[in-house]
């Protein structure tokens, strides 16, 4: 157990142990007592201090003032904080200034009067408080500390350039100041809301937020809020973006794909409007070409029915155009929503609508396990339709031979097509996909030209690539990319 | 019964005059006894039906052949008031149409059309859909009788 210690001894002890430098002086400003953390703050042994007057560790800039202040206090002495709202330093031996808090305690002895200074080295608070100032200085966002009544405590260079001020003209004044004035009341009832529950998040999500400048103007700006803990209570820092810039590229950018978007959807209407009236014309003109080669067949010479051929012939062809460019505009507007589908039987279903087609050419089909995929099963059907019909069409000296397959890879699926056919020349890897392109002499090849340009669209609309590897006279593989469903393995 | 009551009375409601005169040739080339009548546009089909403008009497035809793109009343319009009315709604209406589009084929039976035919391109192609439409409709079919709706209705409403 340790020794009996007297009581005067234990104050003795909690004085010349506590972490803040303590001292008292008596009414003159003499030096009566001082602890260990005073001999190390100011770097003077106690008895360098002790009976000296403690206008040696005040800051020369400071002596007047503190005799002043210490007369005010004798003159009213209660327990309080010395200078609130200055910043004030303590001169040490050496003659550098060391940052400190003092509280002031005011203790009647039998000496009379004396004052319990209690000193605190807060060089690392000013230290991480110039540091946190250098970081808000530095950053590239407009940055407004504000307490909580509101009122500015702090503004970085990029907040002076946003709002047109400098921070001289915003300290001391209320935020209300920046904001648009039809926003000030909902903006206070925010301020309220956020003080009740602080939270670093972004304001007004959803709201679009205007600050003012101080010509006037008005910028639309986007505002991250963070609460701050400081001595002097809570804060709210507010990280302010000027959005000028993006707000006017992606307005710009949404007109843009909306004025694509109508062109898109005027061409289609223009390409159904006008195959589809085209097609009556064009129904009378084959009709009544018919119908006068029957009524005069006796009375035409070999001449004139060849002739007739050719009207017939060009109407025919021309019909097969318009019904080309009608299904190719139909396709965004009669599509269906892709939804999870099983490809397989997509493709067995194409089989079976080209069983003549394969059986007169003695095609081999080779039919890979297909997996599920979001797609609109009609206009993959027509996809596989288009594809395989033109592996069986464009054959080469032996008959088709044809596989169809499909690999992952990420969310999506590669189909395959592969075919030992005549091949397409790599010059022709764009065109092939246009409407109406046919790389072949009429006659030769039936076909109105334009499965490949309804097979991409299709591809595309759901959100793939179409593409092709050949090899002229060795065949031609082409594939075709459409999302995997989800949540769905091969 | 009477001869009167076998004679089939065809309806064309059809703008273009070339297609009148083609379907009019494909049908009279065949076996059956046929009365047409030809109402140019969707007012003039219902005037013919109610009598009114430039006929003088009611038509009662046995069928209706429809076209869709009609001026002033359109074919969907003539559709929607026929299958609408007491009296009209039981004459099967056979639409005869240029268009392949699945949303006029599925508005036009949606209304209540008998039967959707998409024109042909070619003559040969034509001619076979006449054919089929007139065996079926004049010859496979059992048409209901062409007046005394209103013993039909009648019965049609359990009275």
């Amino acid at each position: 157990m340790a020794h009996q210690i007297a009581s005067e001894e234990i104050i003795r002890l909690a004085v010349e142990l506590s972490p803040s430098g303590m001292m008292m002086t008596d009414a003159d400003g003499t030096i009566v007592l001082v602890n260990a953390e005073v001999e190390r703050l100011f770097g003077y042994t106690r008895e360098e201090l002790l009976g000296r007057s403690v206008d040696i560790l005040v800051p020369m800039s400071m002596r007047a003032a503190h005799e002043s202040d210490r007369a005010s206090f004798m003159a009213h002495p209660e327990a309080r904080r010395m200078g609130v709202g200055r910043d004030l330093y303590g001169m040490r031996k050496d003659g550098s200034k060391v940052p400190v808090e003092i509280g002031l305690n005011p203790i009647k002895t039998s000496d009379g009067l004396m004052i319990l200074s209690a000193i605190a080295d807060i060089t690392e608070r000013k230290l991480a408080d110039e540091r946190f100032r250098l970081v808000v200085e530095a950053c590239p966002s407009g940055m407004i500390m504000t307490n909580a009544d509101g009122t500015i405590v702090l503004v970085n260079a990029e907040a002076e350039r946003l709002f047109g001020y400098a921070r001289a003209e915003l300290y001391g004044r209320s935020i209300d100041l920046l904001v648009p004035a039809v926003a000030r009341a909902d903006h206070a009832n925010h301020r309220k809301k956020f003080l009740a529950r602080p939270e670093a998040r972004r304001m007004g999500i959803g709201r679009d937020l205007y600050g003012v400048r101080k010509n006037g103007t008005q910028i639309p700006i986007e505002i991250g809020l963070n609460p701050i803990h400081t001595s002097d209570g809570r804060m709210v820092l507010s990280a302010i973006t000027d959005i000028t810039e993006r707000k006017r590229a992606s307005e710009a950018l949404a007109a843009r794909s909306e004025e694509l978007l109508r062109s898109n959807a005027d061409l289609e209407q223009f390409a159904y409007v006008v195959s589809h009236d085209l097609q009556e014309p064009l129904r009378m003109v084959t009709y009544y070409t018919e119908l006068l080669a029957e009524y005069l067949k006796d009375r035409l010479d070999e001449k004139s029915k060849k002739y007739i051929h050719y009207a017939v012939d060009g109407a025919k062809r021309m019909q097969q155009l318009v019904k080309g460019l009608l299904a190719y505009s139909r396709i965004n507007s009669q599509g269906r929503s892709p939804m999870p589908i099983k490809s397989e039987i997509v493709v067995k279903s194409v089989l079976d609508s080209l069983k003549v087609a394969i059986e007169e050419s003695c095609a081999e089909i080779i039919c890979e396990p297909l997996p599920v995929v979001r797609a609109d099963t009609v206009q993959l059907a027509q996809v596989f339709q288009n594809l395989i019909g033109n592996a069986i069409k464009f054959h080469g000296r032996h008959s088709p031979c044809i596989r169809i397959g499909a690999k992952q890879n990420d969310k999506k699926w590669t189909f395959l097509v592969e075919d030992n056919g005549i091949g397409i020349d790599r010059q022709y890897s764009e065109r092939v996909f246009q409407m109406f392109q046919r790389l072949h002499e009429r006659g030769r090849y039936e076909g109105n030209g334009i499965g490949l340009a309804i097979a991409k669209k299709i591809v595309e609309r759901h959100g793939g690539r179409i593409w092709f590897d050949s090899e002229p006279q060795h065949g031609t593989t082409f594939y075709f990319t459409i999302p995997a469903a989800d949540g769905e393995n091969a | 019964m009477t001869d009167e009551i076998h004679i089939l009375h065809i309806l064309l409601v059809e703008d273009n005059e070339a297609d009148v005169d083609l379907t009019l040739e494909m049908l009279t080339s065949a076996k059956f006894d046929i009365k047409f009548s030809v109402a140019r546009d969707g007012v003039e089909a219902i005037d013919f039906l109610c009598g009114d403008g430039r006929w003088s009497e009611p038509g009662h035809p046995t069928l209706i052949l429809l076209d869709l793109n009609l001026p002033r009343r359109d074919g969907r319009q003539v559709l929607s008031i026929l299958k609408s009315d007491e009296q009209f709604r039981r004459i099967p209406v056979i639409v005869l149409s240029s268009s392949d589009s699945e949303k006029d084929i599925t508005s036009c039976y949606h209304l209540g059309a008998n039967c959707y035919l998409v024109k042909p391109g070619d003559l040969q192609a034509y001619r076979g859909l006449v054919r089929m439409l007139e065996d079926f409709w004049l010859g496979v079919v059992k048409l209901p009788r062409c007046e005394g709706h209103s013993i039909a209705t009648s019965i049609g409403y359990g009275h």
